[in-house]
């Protein structure tokens, strides 16, 4: 097995196998095969569900067309929806919950592109958040003594765009290391919180602002997604030395896997969001009669549906797979090397204009929301069977024990690959009772379920809000807030719990919101 | 083991280096004492009477360490906790119990200056519990290095023994625990 470079061969127009599978050990390849990718009960650090909005509407005068496009480029700078944060206020307040009168949802369901505003309202989320990194910001120096890098990753994980309330301390503490003959402990203390129980998942797909123009029931648009999603399993061993402070042993194995796929690229979308069915309630006037009453509160039957196919532009495309661990000998703190260690990794890439070339693919969101006696039940699926076609440069890379170095072997030059878009499911169900608005929302996502319920009630001009919802760590949060509104403009607050940050503890943050009516 | 400690090592230091707050120190306490051979930590001594200086080196072994924490850290403090029991038989002496410790490439393990002494006094048939904690660099030094080398000598006067008897008895060292408090260095 000899170490190749492979950035320079050029592609070739067919699958090239390079390399025999046996050069690298078939038990290799089975052993990175066997690499778990299942779907756990729990785990998910964050997770990117979707959606910046796009342009919504229809557009129906110039002047129209310039106001919504610059309303679309502010909201999608705007609600750029932070790995499973809830910035729009009035929706934190509800527990998270998506329903067709809330402009941040809209890309949910794209059936609701088609259901009237009614009493619906487009959020401008103010992120007071920055204002209070700005007044204390972690420290980036690592020559530092406040410097500390789970602070940078809190930051990460849990962009501040709300204003923090409470957190939880940040990581930090003393390491004790434990040295004898045949016995050696490292005891992280605090570090101990951000080693995880079980596999360490982190990922999903991100919709990122782009334009659409609506031509009545029909709208085209274009939008970069990428996808990112990691796993991490340590084994057992491994684990109770990290997380439990177990003491290393002889003659086992520290070990750790990892799968991971990150890709990009720009869809290219047109779709129909129209009415299918619609029965007024007899004796409703003029506007229910013609269908362009409020369906969610006329108590008219009426469905919804929306479909958008799309053509997927691969970008980039990698993927890696891996195995690594150090084995232990007879001996701890021998004087010998009784250690072996192991690591064995195959990846596959393709750029455009580089190894492989662009991706080419297609997927389709779709959609629909029914309204019965003033129920609302909604489906969206984003990203329905959406696939790229790319074609991969891939290669195996081997630690050699007895060398001491890394081996990198090609395996194949443009062999044909498929990757996937996974799916994102939002199922909706909203009853509303004269200013009363009961909601629940179920989000499935690559990476986890999560579940939200709240309620709304307005007071003449004033609402009271609560909800609670399931995280993506499965754990239940609780939500609660206000608003004002005056005329066509109003102000939300709400105030939520959550466990973003990186210690997996329960922190409360703000959010506030400038809605338009 | 030697080339998991790198890895070891770099966890720590990365925790320690990293986890901003607080006191950030990682703290490296190695039981020298379970290094050593049954027959180091618990050795018979005879001495002859009338000498004003004899020693025994009683231990002399290699100690394998963390990899890499000398280039990653800066050295706060060392502490040393050394305790021994010497049940003597026969005889009447003064002397000093003596621990040693240097970085494994220094040429000469008991001409350094020792880590560690507790002075004794032993007579005939009495059993003596002597230990001391002390603080020091050197052994700092030895114990952050890859490998240390870590000796034990028993130093006895004997004039006040008559020639032609002996100092007998038995020292076990029942405690040799170091601890060292570094500082991310990187």
């Amino acid at each position: 097995m000899v170490a190749q470079r492979f950035g320079g061969v050029k592609p070739a127009p067919q699958t090239t196998e390079i390399a025999k599978v046996t050069a690298v050990g078939s038990d290799t390849l089975e052993a990175l095969d066997a690499v778990p990718y299942r779907r756990p009960a729990i785990l998910t650090r964050f997770e990117v569900t979707n959606v910046a909005t796009t342009v919504p509407g229809r557009l129906t005068a110039r002047a129209a067309k310039v106001l919504l496009a610059v309303v679309a480029l502010l909201s999608g700078i705007a609600i750029p929806d932070a790995p499973a944060q809830t910035i729009d206020a009035r929706r934190l307040g509800m527990g998270g919950v998506i329903t067709s009168d809330m402009g941040s949802a809209s890309a949910a369901n794209i059936a609701f592109r088609a259901v009237p505003k009614g009493r619906g309202h487009h959020s401008f989320p103010l992120p007071l958040g920055l204002i209070q990194l700005a007044s204390d910001p972690p420290e980036f120096d690592s020559d530092s003594p406040d410097f500390n890098v789970f602070e940078i990753a809190d930051l990460i994980t849990n962009p501040p765009l709300t204003l923090s309330l409470s957190r939880p301390d940040p990581v930090s503490s003393d390491v004790r290391i434990y040295v004898a003959q045949d016995s050696l402990s490292i005891d992280l203390e605090d570090l101990r919180r951000i080693v995880p129980e079980s596999s360490l998942r982190n990922g999903g797909v991100t919709h990122l602002p782009g334009f659409a123009v609506g031509f009545r029931k029909a709208f085209v648009g274009i939008s970069p997604l990428v996808h990112v999603q990691n796993q991490l399993d340590l084994e057992p061993a491994l684990r109770a030395v990290l997380r439990d402070a177990a003491p290393f042993t002889t003659r086992t194995r520290y070990g750790l896997a990892d799968v991971g796929v990150a890709q990009g690229a720009v869809a290219l979308q047109a779709g129909l969001a129209f009415r299918a069915f619609h029965a007024p309630v007899p004796g409703q006037d003029k506007d229910e009669e013609k269908g362009d009453g409020d369906p969610r509160r006329s108590g008219a039957t009426a469905l919804y549906v929306g479909a958008a196919p799309k053509i997927l532009y691969g970008i980039a495309y990698g993927d890696l797979r891996g195995l690594g661990g150090a084995t232990t000998g007879d001996t701890l703190l021998g004087s010998g090397d009784p250690v072996s260690l192991d690591v064995a990794a195959r990846t596959r890439h393709a750029i455009a204009g580089g190894d492989g070339g662009s991706g080419h693919g297609f997927g389709a969101d779709v959609g629909a929301v029914l309204y019965w006696r003033n129920l609302e039940i909604g489906v969206g699926m984003n990203d329905l069977a959406s696939e790229i076609d790319w074609k991969v440069t891939e290669r195996m890379h081997v630690y050699d024990d007895s060398l001491d170095e890394f081996t990198t072997t090609p395996l194949a030059i443009d062999r044909d690959f498929t990757s996937r878009i996974p799916v994102t499911t939002t199922i909706n169900v909203a009853r509303r009772f004269g200013v009363t608005t009961l909601a629940a929302t179920v989000v499935d996502a690559p990476l986890s379920t999560s579940i939200h319920l709240g309620a709304e009630m307005w007071m003449g001009l004033l609402a009271v809000r609560a909800g609670t919802y399931r995280d993506a760590n499965d754990a239940w949060q609780v939500t609660g807030g206000g608003g004002v509104r005056f005329g066509k403009i109003g102000i939300d607050l709400a105030v939520a719990s959550h466990q973003r940050y990186i210690e997996e503890k329960r922190a409360v943050e703000l959010a506030a919101s400038l809605t338009l009516y | 083991m030697r080339r998991l400690m790198p890895v070891v090592a770099l966890l720590a230091i990365l925790g320690t280096g990293f986890a901003g707050c607080g006191d950030r120190s990682l703290i490296l306490t190695v039981n020298i004492l379970s290094f050593l051979d049954p027959t180091e930590t618990s050795a018979a001594y005879s001495v002859p009477g009338g000498a004003p200086s004899a020693t025994a080196d009683i231990a002399d072994r290699s100690v394998n360490l963390l990899q890499g924490l000398n280039d990653a850290t800066d050295v706060a403090s060392a502490t040393l906790d050394f305790a021994a029991t010497l049940d003597n038989v026969t005889g009447t002496a003064t002397g000093t119990l003596l621990f040693y410790a240097v970085p494994s490439d220094t040429a000469s393990l008991f001409t350094s200056i020792p880590i560690a002494s507790i002075p004794i006094s032993l007579t005939p048939g009495t059993i003596t519990n002597v230990s001391t904690r002390v603080t020091s660099d050197a052994l700092a030094e030895a114990l952050v290095s890859d490998q240390a080398r870590v000796g034990i000598r028993l130093s006895l006067d004997t004039s006040a023994t008559p020639l032609g008897q002996f100092v007998q008895g038995t020292e076990t060292i029942t405690q040799l625990l170091a601890t060292v408090v570094t500082k991310k260095k990187i």
